[in-house]
């Protein structure tokens, strides 16, 4: 089906409430908010656009108009589907898609927070990554921030001139915390019986024979050692077993977008190193083909492949270690977490060699690469791929994948079926684990992925070993693509025109996706012509795969959590952001 | 008694509790740097040369922190929790025979503190009480999670008591006495671990269960539950249950030494038995050394999986096992007794494959 | 006195206060620790009486298990493990007046048996472990009594696996 033929057939289904976005520069549909649930729901079952990949929103003062975006796939291959819905600033209310995309939850609650657009019909609609007591929205553009933007200055001595107000002075809560008339907390001592056992105490059920029986509220973190940084899982318990589980995030946000708004395109570019630290390269990759869609930039042939080598080896070292900490997580101590870390300390010389620096790699441009392979790299490289990586996966295969306590903790645990796994929008190895063939080297090529002979790793038991196995799948597939680039790499420029450091954006919007090692990391870029970036936002992979965690979760026992969260694999620098 | 005999088991005594408790720190000093060689580190080796004073920096550490009393604990048990730990794990070597008997200044010593008639009964009622300080601990935290690994470890203690008390009527049956001096000189011609090897490796795997340490480290695995019933614990009474958790691996290996392999005999004892107690050292390095080999290339078990494996098949496969060790003593035909039970642990290894089977949707 | 006199004494002053504590403590946890103290108590006069294989068993049985599991059933149960109520009811007198009774005919009874004054014969010579084990399981010695206790213990055992299980299965 052409564009123009599914063009006609959504204008058939829809003669109104859905008109094509006409904006210089944009794409996709403008769907009317009171038509946005019956479009989404024949978008999914008579589309095939099963799949709702990001949720965010933009705001445009000068239009008064609040916009959501929303990008959809089909899990069979295919471009993405655009649709926005726009509405009022004063009083933004969009339908929720939660029921038909159970995905959105994280999503809207997060434009929710950061942009303050009521998703009516949502369940839960809380703030995800701010604090309860924050005030506005930040995303807005009439919001400014405290330190940087506003008149109000906090600190005498670097504003001479300017008032002095805390922006803690300014939020809802006054001084954050309200006791009750008459409570002194520096006197209160709880007392007897009840402070040895009301914490343990909070909710209770009956049975039918009149059995009553308390369940446990337990915080997992956010200081805790397997929750991969600051990270807080708030579960009830009813023994070991998991009756509820919420995932609580926001401890390391930073408004990664906001700060993206405020730097030129090229300052974001080591600022995306950030986001999941241990796969720069991925990062910087999906920024760059983001920002290169805008202009309209070709890369040259030889910049390409060292993209494609880059990324791949991320992925490579990036799977190593979520399988050595996945050990951790189980139990195992430290010895495979170890030996992981000892291949990954050799992709990250070649990362060290080539780019200057293990983590932040900050090696992409707009259109190339910050510098050529250096001598003698390619070589490392190639004793790696060639020898040293396959011989170590198959050992690690051997020691780890048969082992009877590594089976009996995850074979059967953690189960995501097929289409709770598609429902949630869950991306990577998260999904193709639960038997959903989607990776967009494949499905969407990018780059030059479509000269690659590779297989799309896919295993179908969607439980917690296949999402382990499945990362030595796409290891042994990875290092089957570098063996091919390395030998295909062509000489040549790799930087198409001049290096520079800002460059005209036209107007318009873009959405750059990548297949990261943790799942689908796109960019949505929103361009108002001039040297920042309008919106910057981030689909991040870490962040909407904790969508299926709860329901993963629930029925298992306490140690099941940890090892359920190990295999969706997050890191806390994206999920927060 | 005449007062030389009680100065003589005092003399023991302490020399066996300063043994011990010198063990205890070089044991974490073996087990550190055993791990980091296994993990492709190198390991302490700061402090002193080769590291080696490295267990009395961290024992200055740990007396100058702070000790913490959470507000809301049961003080008296939160304060007697480690002791109680402590003293059981000391205790239990008591009847484990060190060595025979040595002519030191023309008196007949036993290298030995006790050597009653119900010598392996006595090493089963000490250990079962070592659970109480575990639980005391959860209990008067007033901690979810130290409270969560106290009731782990009750449970799991109950159901590795039955495993482990079964072995030892296998070895009582094999050597026709509860008396551990017996039960070593039985060994005489081969050692048990070689004539009931399944025997060897149940006791072995309910003694790591009993010890608390992985694959079964249950009541304080570090990933679930930060660090279990002794998370609230700080300074010296923290060092008091890191201290009764190494002399217990010192005292279990001394007792697995002396059931299953041949205990202080070896080489030249019987014309130099002063020889006991370095044969035994041998011995209990070597058993120390695969507990940490086991705790360095496993994962942790679930909790509920450690239930099922300690009822489901370590429980019948022991039970089997005193059966089988019975008939052969019975048909008086030794040479059944390693055959039938290496079948034994056979059918067992199936039956654990077989529980490992995928399951459809399992939870 | 002797000094086995005087520990007797000690441990029965432990049994008998602990005991005491037991039924009128009001925190159910404290009633469960302290009856632990009188199981070891109970221990220790096995161990005074040469029943050291009794006091063994007394230790791993009583105090590694079965008092383990009541402080498991403890600690599982909800937080009112305050008893509230008082400890004595309105048949507070009728309940004494019976005990008084039967106490003082027990009293008179055992005065009047001869076996009440006798001391105890001297243990035989030999390991009593061996000896124990062999009355056990010898047909006119003790082998019916262990015999039956056993099938009632397994029936005990069946009965309770079945009730858990017709509890699952509902």
């Amino acid at each position: 089906m052409t564009e123009s033929d599914f063009a006609t057939r959504l204008n058939d289904r829809f003669p109104e409430g859905v008109t094509a976005d006409e904006r210089e520069g944009y794409q996709g549909y403008i769907i009317a908010a009171d038509k946005l649930i019956e479009f989404a729901t024949a978008l999914r079952d008579e589309f095939e656009f099963d799949y709702l990949s990001s949720v965010t929103g933009v705001d445009y003062p000068d239009e008064g108009k609040l916009e959501a975006v929303y990008h959809a796939y089909k899990t069979i291959g295919g471009a993405e589907l655009v649709f926005k819905v726009q509405t009022d600033r004063e009083n933004p209310e969009i339908p929720s898609l939660i029921d038909i995309y159970p995905g959105a939850d994280f999503q809207e609650r997060e434009a929710w927070d950061l942009l303050g657009i009521k998703f009516t019909g949502h369940p839960d609609l809380r703030r995800i990554l701010l604090w309860e007591g924050f005030e506005g929205h930040p995303l807005r553009k009439d919001w400014q921030e405290a330190y940087y933007e506003a008149d109000k200055k906090p600190f005498k001595s670097r504003w001479p001139k300017a008032e002095y107000t805390r922006a803690e002075a300014k939020n809802p809560y006054g001084a954050n915390v309200k006791y009750p008339d008459k409570f002194d907390p520096e006197k209160w001592v709880p007392e007897g019986e009840d402070a040895l056992y009301g914490s343990l105490a909070k909710y209770e059920t009956t049975d039918k024979d009149g059995l009553k029986t308390d369940h446990l509220t337990v915080n997992l973190g956010p200081q805790h050692p397997s929750t991969h940084g600051v990270f807080r899982i708030a579960a009830t318990l009813d023994g070991e077993k998991i009756m509820n589980l919420n995932p609580v995030m926001g401890y390391l946000h930073r408004n990664h977008e906001k700060i993206g708004e405020r730097n030129t395109y090229l300052q974001n570019m080591p600022f995306t190193d950030r986001l999941d630290y241990l796969s720069s390269l991925s990062n910087n990759f999906g920024y760059a083909i983001a920002v290169e869609k805008l202009i309209g930039i070709e890369v040259p042939e030889r910049a390409e492949y060292i993209r494609v080598i880059m990324a791949e080896l991320t992925r490579v070292q990036n799977h190593l270690f979520a399988i050595g900490m996945f050990l951790n997580d189980i139990g195992a101590f430290f010895t495979p977490s170890l030996y992981a870390i000892e291949e990954r300390e050799l992709v990250l010389d070649v990362f060290e060699m080539v780019t200057g620096s293990r983590m932040m790699c900050n090696y992409l441009r707009f259109g190339g690469l910050a510098r050529d392979l250096p001598d003698g790299s390619l070589q490392k490289i190639r004793d790696l791929v060639f020898d040293r990586l396959p011989r170590k996966t198959d050992e690690m295969d051997r020691f780890l994948s048969e082992n009877e306590i590594l089976r009996s903790r995850t074979v059967g645990q953690g189960y995501l079926s097929t289409e709770d796994a598609i429902k949630y929008s869950a991306a990577g190895p998260v999904l193709r684990a639960s038997g959903v063939p989607y990776d967009i080297r494949r499905a969407d090529p990018y780059s030059i992925y479509d000269r690659f002979k590779f297989d799309v790793a896919v295993r179908y038991n969607g439980d917690i070993y296949d999402r382990y196995y499945i990362r030595l799948d796409e290891i042994r597939e990875s290092i089957k693509i570098l063996q091919q680039a390395v030998e295909q790499i062509p000489e040549g420029e790799i930087q198409t025109g001049k290096p520079r450091y800002q460059m005209k954006v036209p107007k318009g919007e873009s959405y750059g996706r990548v297949e990261g090692p943790k799942g689908e990391l796109g960019f949505y870029l929103v361009s108002d012509g001039t040297g920042n970036p309008y919106r910057y936002h981030v689909r991040a992979p870490s962040f909407i795969n904790l969508t299926a965690f709860g329901p993963m979760c629930k029925g298992l026992k306490v140690a099941d959590v940890v090892a359920v969260l190990g295999s969706i694999d997050i890191v806390l620098g994206e999920t927060d952001r | 008694m005449d007062s030389a005999l009680i100065w003589e088991m005092v003399i023991k005594s302490l020399v066996l509790i300063l043994a011990l408790l010198t063990g205890f720190a070089y044991l974490t000093y073996y087990e550190r740097r055993g791990l980091a060689r296994i993990q492709s580190r190198v390991g302490p080796n700061r402090a002193g040369p080769a590291g080696l004073l490295q267990p009395i920096a961290d024992a200055v550490k740990l007396i100058f922190k702070e000790e913490f009393t959470p507000g809301q604990a049961y003080k008296v048990i939160f304060i007697l929790a480690p002791i109680i730990t402590v003293i059981p794990a000391i205790l239990i070597t008591a009847t484990v025979p060190w060595g025979g008997t040595v002519t030191i200044g023309g008196r007949e010593v036993m290298l030995g503190i006790a050597d009653i008639n119900i010598g392996v009964l006595y090493i089963m009622s000490v250990a079962s009480i070592a659970v109480y300080g575990v639980v005391l601990a959860g209990w008067a935290s007033n901690n979810k999670y130290a409270m969560m690994g106290g009731l782990r470890s009750t449970a799991q203690m109950i159901s590795y008591e039955l495993a482990l008390g079964l072995s030892f009527v296998g070895v009582i049956l094999l050597a026709n006495s509860m008396r551990m001096t017996e039960i070593v000189e039985a060994q005489r011609g081969l050692w048990f671990a070689f004539l009931q090897p399944v025997g060897a490796v149940v006791f072995f795997f309910a003694t790591l269960a009993e010890l608390n340490r992985g694959p079964f480290d249950m009541p304080e695995a570090e990933q679930e539950l930060s660090a279990g019933y002794n998370v609230e614990y700080s300074g010296m009474k923290f060092a008091l249950f890191f201290m009764a958790e190494y002399t217990k691996m010192v005292s279990i290996s001394a007792i697995i030494a002396t059931l299953f392999w041949g205990g202080y005999r070896g080489p030249f004892i019987d014309t130099m038995p002063g020889l006991g107690p370095l044969y035994m050292f041998i011995k209990i390095f070597f058993i120390l050394f695969m507990m940490i080999w086991v705790r360095a290339s496993w994962p942790r078990i679930r909790y509920d999986r450690l239930m099922d494996l300690g009822w489901k098949i370590l429980l019948p496969l022991s039970l089997s096992l005193v059966f089988i060790n019975a008939t052969g003593i019975l048909l008086n035909q030794m040479w059944l007794i390693p055959l039938l039970s290496i079948g034994a642990g056979f059918l067992a290894i199936q039956a654990i494959n077989l529980s490992l089977r995928r399951k459809e949707n399992a939870r | 006195m002797t000094t086995m006199q005087v520990l007797f004494l000690f441990f029965a002053a432990i049994i008998l206060g602990s005991a005491i504590k037991v039924v009128t403590t009001k925190k159910m946890i404290h009633a469960a620790f302290w009856l632990v103290v009188a199981l070891f108590g109970i221990a220790a006069l096995y161990a005074m009486l040469n029943a050291g294989f009794l006091a063994m068993v007394q230790i791993v049985v009583y105090v590694g298990a079965i008092a383990i599991l009541f402080i498991f059933a403890v600690m599982l149960t909800r937080k009112e493990l305050l008893d509230k109520g008082a400890a004595l009811n309105n048949n507070k007198t009728i309940a004494a007046l019976i005990s008084l009774v039967f106490f003082g005919g027990l009293l008179l009874l055992l005065t009047n048996w001869s076996g009440f004054t006798k001391m105890a014969p001297d243990l035989p010579e030999g390991d009593m472990v061996a000896k124990l084990g062999e009355a056990l399981v010898t047909p006119n010695a003790y082998l019916l009594p262990f015999e039956v206790a056993s099938v009632l213990l397994l029936a005990a055992l069946i009965g309770a696996v079945y009730v858990a299980n017709e509890a699952r299965s509902e």
